[in-house]
Parts: C-alpha cells; structure tokens; sequence
C-alpha cells in the first residue's frame, strides 16, 4: 500500500523526516482501524467507544509518567474531572451540546491537572506515588460528599446531549458516538504527536533523563512538570468527556484508584513513553479483559495477572516498546549488510 | 452515510420481529471482583428457577446471556447493556447488583423496546427512572423501616444511627429516622462512616458517649460487617445494653459462619432468610444450593433472581415470545404470587415488589449452624422510600 | 479527659495493627528497594494458612500462626527465585506491573480454592474476651498485637542493627557490588531478607486478621494503607515505620471520633502534608 512505500522512501534518510513518516502511519493507522471497528464490529460500537475514551486517559498518563518520569497512581481524578465537568454542565446547567459538554471536560480536566500536579509534583519516587494516591481518594471523596451535584454514589445521570452538528444523534447503536470517539482521538493524536516532538516536547524529556542538568541550563523544571501536567488533564478531561457523552452517565469509579492503577497497568503493558505503546497497551488490555471476562468471569482475574507477568518477563519494554526495538535491530542489521 | 441508515434499519427491524424459539435474557451483575458472591448468587438463583420450572415457556426457550460488572461501574453496566441489545438481541435485560449500574441502562429500555427486571439494586428512585422497570428485590426503606417499630416496641427512646456515608447508607439512615420519629423516637446522632473504615472503636466509643439505648447500622456486605460486630462485643457495647438493629444486609448468610458466636443474638429485619419455612422455599433452596455448590454461600441476591425469572416468564407468557416492553410490563402489573420469601405482588403504580418484612436474630441450630431465625412478620410491605421522594 | 485517654488507647491499638502488617514492606521497599504492591497478597496467604491450621484442622491458634510463616514463606521461596530477581534494580513501574500481576494471580487462585467468603482464625481462650483497663474495655486480641508489635520491633531493630547478618545487610543494601567483592553474598542476604518480610507479612496477615477479614480481595483492598504507613515513616526504618503507625493510627482514630464523615479528608490531607514536608518518610534512611 501507499503507506509501506512512504515508510521505504524514508529508509536511510535523516530521523526526522522519517519520524514525520511515522506520525503519518499513526494518523492513518486510527483512520484505518477506526473505520475497520465500525465494519467489523458493527455491534459492538459501545465497548470501542469505552476503549477510546480509556485510551485518552492512557494517553494522558504518557505524557507525565512516560515524557517527564512521574509516577502516579492517581491520573484519573483528571479523567473524573472532565466527566463529572462535562456531565453536570449536561444534567444542572442545560448546556447539551456536544462540542461544548467537550470544551468544558478538557478545562475541567486540565483545572484537576493543575490542582494535582501542585501536588503530586513536591516528591518523587514513592513518595510521589503516595501523593498522588492522597489526590485520587480526596478527589473521589469530594464527589462522594458533594452528592447534591454529582449524584454521588448513584452516579450522574440526565445527562441527555444534543446531535452533533444538530443532525447526528447519540442513540442505542452508539454510531455518533464512536465516529466522534474516534475523530477526537485522531486529533488529540495529531497534536500530542506534534507537541512531544516540539521544543518543549524535548525539555519535558530531558527533565526525565536529568532534571538537575536542565535546571542548571536554565530550565524551571518545575514548569515545565506543571504545564506538561495541565496539557495531559486537558487530554485526560477529553476522554471523562467523551464517556459522560456517550455513555450519558457518570460514576465514582471515574474517580477512583481502581482506575488509575489499572490505566496505568494499560500504559505499562503497552510501554511507557510513546503515544503507540500507550494505545496498543489500551486496546490489548481492553479487549483481553472483554473476551476472557466474557468467556469466563470467574477466572479472568488468574489469566490477566499472568499476563502481567510474562510481559514482565518477556517484553520488558512493553508490547509496543519491544515489538518497536525488535525491528529497530532487525533493520540496523540490514543495513549494516548493505553497508558490506 | 446511507450505510449508517441502513444499518439502523436493519437492526430496528431485527429487533422488532419476533423470534419463535429462543428468547435471550440478558443479566448483568457482579461475576467477578470483590462482589461476585453475590453475582454467583445471581446465577444460582436463575439456575434454580431453571431447575424447577424448566428452561421453556410454552413453545419458546430461554436463554441466559451473561455480562459481568464487577464493581459499580455506570459507564460499562452501560455499554455492556447496549451490547446485550444490539448485538445479542435480548428482549429482556435483568439482574443488577448495584445502583449506578442500573441507572445507567435504564435511558436504553424505551429506545430498545426492551423491560429491565432489577433483581437486587436497592435505591427507590430506580423504578422512576423509566416506565420499563419492575423490581423483584427490595428498597433499603423497605427493610429499614420496620425496624423502628421493633425498636420502639422494645422500649427504645433515643437512638443512634450509624451508616456507611455512600447512597444506600443516606437511604437507609433517612428510612431509620423518618419510620423512628413517627413512632415518637429521637436519633440522638446521625454518624456516617467513610466506606473504607475498617476500625470501629472510635465509633462505638462515640455510642457510648451519646447516651443512646440503641444503635441502627448499615454497611454493605462484606468484610467491614466482621469489624463492626465485634467491635461491638468487645467495647462493651453488649454488655452494657444497647441494642443492636440492623437491616438484613448486615447479616447476610454467608457471612453467619465469620461472625461466629459474636454475631448470635443479632436482631435484623430484612426481606427473606434462607432458613425461611415454608415448602416453597424448601424446594428453591434446595435447588440453589445445588447450583451455587457450596450452601453457605446462599444467600439473598438467589431470591430476588429467581422471582425475577419467575416475572420474566410471565412477561414471555403474556406477550407470547414478541419483543413488546409496553405489554410485557403491562402484564405484570398486580401479579401475585408465593415467592420463596412468602407472599409477594408487584405494585401496579410503582412496579416495585410488595412483600412481608421479617424480624430475624441470628441464632445456632441444633447442628451449630448459625442461621437467620424469623421472629416477627410484617405484612405486605411496600415502598416507604417511594413516598419520600414524592414529597 | 476520658474520652482523650479511651481514643488514645484506640489509636495506640490500631496503630500496633498497622505496624505489624506493614512492617514487611517496609523491609522489602527500604531494604530490597523493591515496590511490592504484592505484600497483601503474602499477608492474605498467610492469613489463609492460619485459617485452615486453626479452623478446619483445629490445630490451635499457636500452630496456626506458625503454619502462615512457614507455609507462605515456602511458597515465596520460588516466587523469589524466579519472579522478584528479574525485577531487583529495575525501573519502579516495572515493579509495579510484576507485583500487581503477582497479586491478581494470588486473588483469583484464592478464590478458586477457599472460596470467596471470609475466612475467621478462631482465638484461643485466653485471647478472647475483654480487659477491663479502669476507665474503659479493651479487646484482649488488641493488646496481644500491640505486645506482638512492639516485640517485633525490637527484634527487627536488633537483627538490623547489632547483628553480623545485620552489618552485611546494610552493606549490600548501601552497595551491593562493594559488598560482593568484600565477600557478602549478596543473593543469600537478599534471599534472607526476601524471607523475613514475607515472614513478617504472614504474621502480620494474621494478628491483623480481627481488623482485616482475610478474603480474596485482602491483596487489594488493603494495598494503599500498607504503601501510605510505608512512604510516611520511610521505607526500610523499623522506628520510622513504628512512629508513622501510632501518628496516623491517632489521625484516623481522632478523625473518625469527632468528625466520621469527613475521616478519609483528614486522613489523606494529613498525608499530603507529612509526605510534602518528609519527602523521605519521617525517618527514611534511603534515596
């Protein structure tokens, strides 16, 4: 196809260009599947529209842990933020309108990504990780407390939006809703791709690889950490808003640790610090869970732990980090012949 | 986009025929995860009606189709209900362990043309949220309020209540207080616990300090249930004679073997006891434990399943196999029957059950099997919370 | 005044409690430097032991406890040798994604052959009941852990700190190449210590049991609390830990005296502020 001739034209050029190449095959990549689910699993549109929205989450979870070397076990008090945003702007102040529900998600989440990352940010290591535990159970609690506007443990239901664009509903089939799943995903890709390859993009991996080095270059790595923290809220308030629309409801669990530690197990398993690894990680994870709890429930828990393991133990870069340095050296190998 | 309009023909079409034979149930619930006794007991509750009743209704066969939640989770309860209708093409969805859950499927039942049958979520406000729901299980206010005239009866004036601080433990402490004070009680204090608390010491500490000659608890099922009642023993809050009233919750069956000695002597009101006497129930539990495998995991969720396939037979009954929510609903409205609890109806107005409520203690019988001994009966029941929320 | 002294006396008690059950992972976060979301799951194993020791084979609540160290220790051994030495020095999430696998493995295997209900360690006589202490009752179990805690202490600070096995601990965990070459095996000091927290863990699982019902999802639920008391007193210091217990057993237990519905707030506020301000732990030796 098209595609495999780009990435050979690429071949034995400098990186970059050959990166954009890569960009490309991504973009195309969610353009390909993303029209593939809608025809293979026509039935099934619901779950794959929970996958991108889990996905987004993922995603988010990159940016800080995989791009700036946070750890955290705490990522999904900014996915709740933008679902409860996007979900009570619906149920309390009648804003009903899709793009709008979005908007306010993604300030919503990156205001949680601010609040947190001041927070999460004054340790490292274990400590970190604590920290963020603290942030995720204070944040669920609140929720919990302020049931007035949440619905607390109920969840937040009326949440009832609009079409989109005035003419595509959000019906029983769940079409509308993984169509515009998957368009704000292959945008949310698109500039994510360009932001961790931009300047900034850079500065946020050198404070992983040496924050004391950057520091003395005259970087504030801490504003760097809080920005990075705010743009992964926004990213991950997209995808709370994108569950509150399509799934016209919203729980507690979007704010629990539960699900932060489990997304985090998804980037995990995928490989850290790429936006393929965090997808692929998602999407294997997910759909690894659907099957076998479907198959049987009462065992899956067994066969998602050994999972576990053996990536562990045999693709210690994650599914996508290792697949990626597999062919890496297959194709350094190669030219190293061609170079004889 | 024709496609797209296509598809949605089709599907509606598929939907709107009527299938001869098969007749898909779906029941989501809690298989898996710290709640899945209670989904296991799900099953062993549709198994039993299978086993009594066998698997046909007239000409049409049942099936079972299985989405596992495992914790409270509205968003996947939903995708996983839209999936049952689209894709397996339920005519019915059924089960429901937790509120949310059930919540979060109700917007699909009119669009889907399909009836929803809660068989354990226990929020009164479930039944309002779409004309398509009939509930076999029971509401917190239903079992929490009985209590209170136990409590007045004994000679209780002042009480205190603790909860677990989510939905349920709000319900069932605004039930408590509002049953409580119409029988010329006082709740000298309202104390809610964070669910996670997993030491009670200071809690029963504060009974003490509050003077008051009984305390009403509610706790979701589990390990925390444990935690409480001895801390209730061992801070000499028995000793000293303050009464112990509790929803049935709290002294599930299969939590009566951990409780041990420490929980003989429990007074609980709730809908129905495994140890229930009556041939009805001899039959089911016969039947569920042979499908649960280990007996003392029966308990309560099995009932409100097996009724609620008995609803759902009569609904496939009355619409003669067709995919028609309105009718099957309609059909079941006022129906009445001898559950394995007792006597039971569906209200016509809130399509909610309509059952006596049993004053329990836990006692030990001649075998040392500790058990849920019913009383006190309080007859034909319905929904005080229904009321509340009206008001 | 007696209310003061009767929540003091709760939060010593569930204090004690915590500092048995996390003390395992304190040694194996601090010493063995290894984030080890799979404690609970020994601790649940070791509770399970003591269970079938004691319940079902009515062995007594002495032998109980002995079969919960020595069972759970034999089954850590080979998940020592095979799972945790792949992942001694790697990146932290690469620990966390091995123990986390670890614990779901635990749970589902638990469930499959004990059944999801909860397991009870009946007491012996002696243990049951209550004290009365003058101005109020304790459970006698509770003083029983706040004794088995506060021996364990001082053991674990002996072993560490006066002992030769102690001194060749420090030093592999200070450098284990240095240690190597001045003839510390380091594989046996870390496959010892490896033992003794799980040891630990198993103990704890089973003292803690009357506060924490042994039940498949024992190696989650309980997770954060042991990582919380862990990262407050600072991985791998036995007085650190033992101080971070009786502050947060005496948080948890005012906030839930005075104001039960706003407990978690207090509790994880207090957190924030302890780990901001002792980003090290209270008395953290390391990193």
């Amino acid at each position: 196809m098209a595609l495999s001739t780009q990435s050979t034209t690429g071949h034995g050029q400098a990186a970059a260009p050959r990166r954009t190449d890569r960009g490309v095959i991504g973009a195309a990549a969610i353009v390909v599947f993303g029209t593939a689910g809608y025809f293979v699993f026509p039935d099934n549109l619901a779950l794959l529209t929970h996958i991108i929205s889990t996905m987004l989450l993922v995603l988010a979870i990159d940016l800080v842990t995989g791009y700036c070397g946070v750890a955290t076990l705490g990522h999904a008090a900014l996915f709740g933020a933008g679902a409860y945003g996007a979900g009570i702007a619906a149920a309390h102040f009648g804003i009903t309108e899709p793009l709008t529900m979005t908007l306010v998600g993604v300030i919503c989440g990156s205001i949680a990504g601010l609040i947190s990352g001041i927070v999460v940010l004054r340790a490292h290591g274990l400590a970190q990780l604590v920290l963020s535990i603290a942030v995720i159970h204070l944040f669920q609690e609140a929720a919990n407390k302020a049931s007035a506007w949440t619905g607390g443990s109920d969840g937040l239901s009326g949440i009832m939006p609009d079409a989109v664009f005035g003419r595509f509903e959000f019906d029983l089939f769940g079409q509308t809703a993984y169509v515009y799943g998957v368009a704000l995903l292959l945008v949310t890709f698109v500039l994510l791709r360009i932001l961790v390859r931009s300047p900034f993009g850079m500065l946020a991996r050198g404070v992983k690889e040496d924050p004391v080095r950057l520091a003395a270059m005259g970087a504030s790595v801490q504003s760097v950490m809080i920005r990075m923290y705010i743009i992964s809220g926004a990213v991950a308030g997209l995808g709370g808003a994108l569950s509150a629309i399509s799934t016209q409801v919203v729980g507690l669990d979007s704010l629990s640790f539960t699900l932060s530690a489990e997304t985090l197990v998804m980037l995990v398993l995928g490989g850290t610090g790429s936006l393929y690894g965090a997808m692929v990680g998602t999407v294997v994870f997910m759909f690894f869970e659907d099957t076998v709890s479907a198959a049987n429930p009462f065992h899956w828990l067994t066969i998602v732990g050994a999972l576990l393991i053996a990536v562990v133990l045999f693709a210690p870069k994650g599914l996508y980090g290792t697949a990626a340095a597999f062919f890496e050296r297959r194709s350094r190998a190669g030219k190293g012949r061609d170079g004889a | 986009m024709k496609r797209f309009v296509l598809a949605v023909a089709v599907a509606a079409l598929a939907a709107g025929v009527a299938h001869a034979d098969t007749i898909k149930v779906g029941v989501v619930g809690p298989f898996s995860g710290p709640f899945a006794l209670q989904g296991k007991n799900f099953k062993a509750g549709i198994d039993a009606f299978f086993a009594l009743n066998g698997k046909k209704v007239g000409d049409h066969d049942i099936e079972v189709v299985y989405r596992d939640v495992p914790t409270a989770n509205p968003a996947q309860s939903k995708s996983l209900a839209q999936e049952l209708i689209v894709r397996e093409k339920v005519q019915y969805l059924a089960g429901f362990y937790f509120t949310p859950d059930a919540m979060a499927a109700t917007p699909l039942l009119q669009q889907g043309n399909v009836p929803m049958v809660v068989m354990n979520a226990a929020t009164s406000a479930i039944v309002t949220s779409s004309p398509y729901v009939v509930r076999t299980s029971f509401t917190t206010w239903q079992t929490a309020s009985p209590i209170a005239k136990v409590a007045k009866d004994a000679g209780v004036a002042k009480a205190i209540t603790l909860v677990s601080d989510y939905g349920p433990g709000v319900d069932a402490e605004t039930a408590f207080k509002t049953a409580f004070e119409k029988e010329g009680g006082s709740v000298v204090e309202s104390i809610r616990m964070p669910l996670s608390t997993n030491d009670f010491a200071p809690m029963m500490q504060r009974v003490k300090d509050s003077g008051a000659q009984a305390l009403f608890v509610f706790l979701p099922s589990g390990p925390p249930t444990l935690a409480f009642v001895k801390a209730y023993n061992e801070n000499g809050l028995k000793a000293a004679g303050i009464k112990f009233l509790a929803t049935g919750d709290l002294t599930q069956e299969s939590d009566l073997p951990a409780l041990g000695e420490a929980g003989l002597g429990l007074t609980t009101t709730f809908h129905y006891a495994v140890s229930h006497d009556s041939p009805e129930n001899k039959a089911f539990v016969a039947a569920a434990e042979k499908a649960i495998g280990n007996p003392a995991e029966l308990s309560f969720p099995a009932v409100g399943a097996f009724d609620g396939m008995y609803v759902i037979s009569k609904m496939i009954e009355a619409t003669n196999g067709k995919q028609d929510a309105k009718n099957a609903v309609e059909a079941v409205k006022g129906l009445s029957w001898t559950s394995p609890r007792g006597p039971v109806s569906i209200d016509p107005d809130s399509r909610h059950i309509t059952q006596n409520i049993y004053l329990r203690e836990v006692a030990k019988d001649a075998g040392g099997k500790y058990y849920n001994k019913e009383i006190q009966t309080f007859e034909k029941q319905g929904d005080p919370g229904l009321a509340a929320l009206k008001k | 005044m007696q209310t003061v002294l009767s929540i003091a006396v709760d939060a010593l008690a569930y204090g004690m409690v915590l500092f048995i059950i996390s003390i395992g992972l304190s040694v194996t976060m601090g010493l063995m430097r290894v984030i080890n979301l799979a404690h609970g799951a020994f601790a649940m194993i070791g509770g399970y032991f003591a269970s079938y020791a004691a319940r079902d084979l009515g062995l007594g609540y002495g032998v109980g406890v002995l079969a919960a160290i020595v069972g759970t220790v034999i089954i850590a051994i080979p998940v020592e040798r095979f799972l945790y030495r792949r992942i001694y020095g790697q990146p932290e999430l690469t620990q966390v994604l091995m123990t986390i696998g670890i614990t779901f493995c635990v749970i589902g295997i638990a469930n499959f052959a004990f059944g999801p209900t909860l397991k009870t360690i009946p007491l012996p006589q002696m243990l049951q009941g209550s004290v009365d202490l003058g101005f109020r009752t304790i459970a006698t179990h509770r003083l029983f852990s706040i004794v088995c805690g506060l021996v364990v202490a001082g053991a674990l600070w002996f072993l560490i700190e006066r002992t030769a096995f102690g001194t060749r601990l420090r030093a592999t965990v200070d450098n284990a190449a240095m240690a190597a070459s001045l003839g510390v095996r380091t594989q046996v000091v870390y496959a010892v210590s490896f033992a003794v927290a799980i040891g630990l863990a198993a103990l704890g699982g089973v003292l803690g049991a009357e506060l924490l019902p042994v039940e498949p999802y024992y190696a989650l639920r309980y997770m954060v609390t042991f990582l919380v008391v862990v990262s407050v007193g600072g991985a791998g210091s036995i007085p650190g830990a033992l101080i971070a217990c009786l502050l947060l057993g005496a948080i948890d237990t005012t906030g839930r005296y005075f104001a039960p519905e706003y407990g978690e707030f207090f509790f994880y506020l207090a957190v924030i502020v302890i780990v901001t301000l002792f980003p090290r732990g209270l008395a953290g030796r390391f990193r």
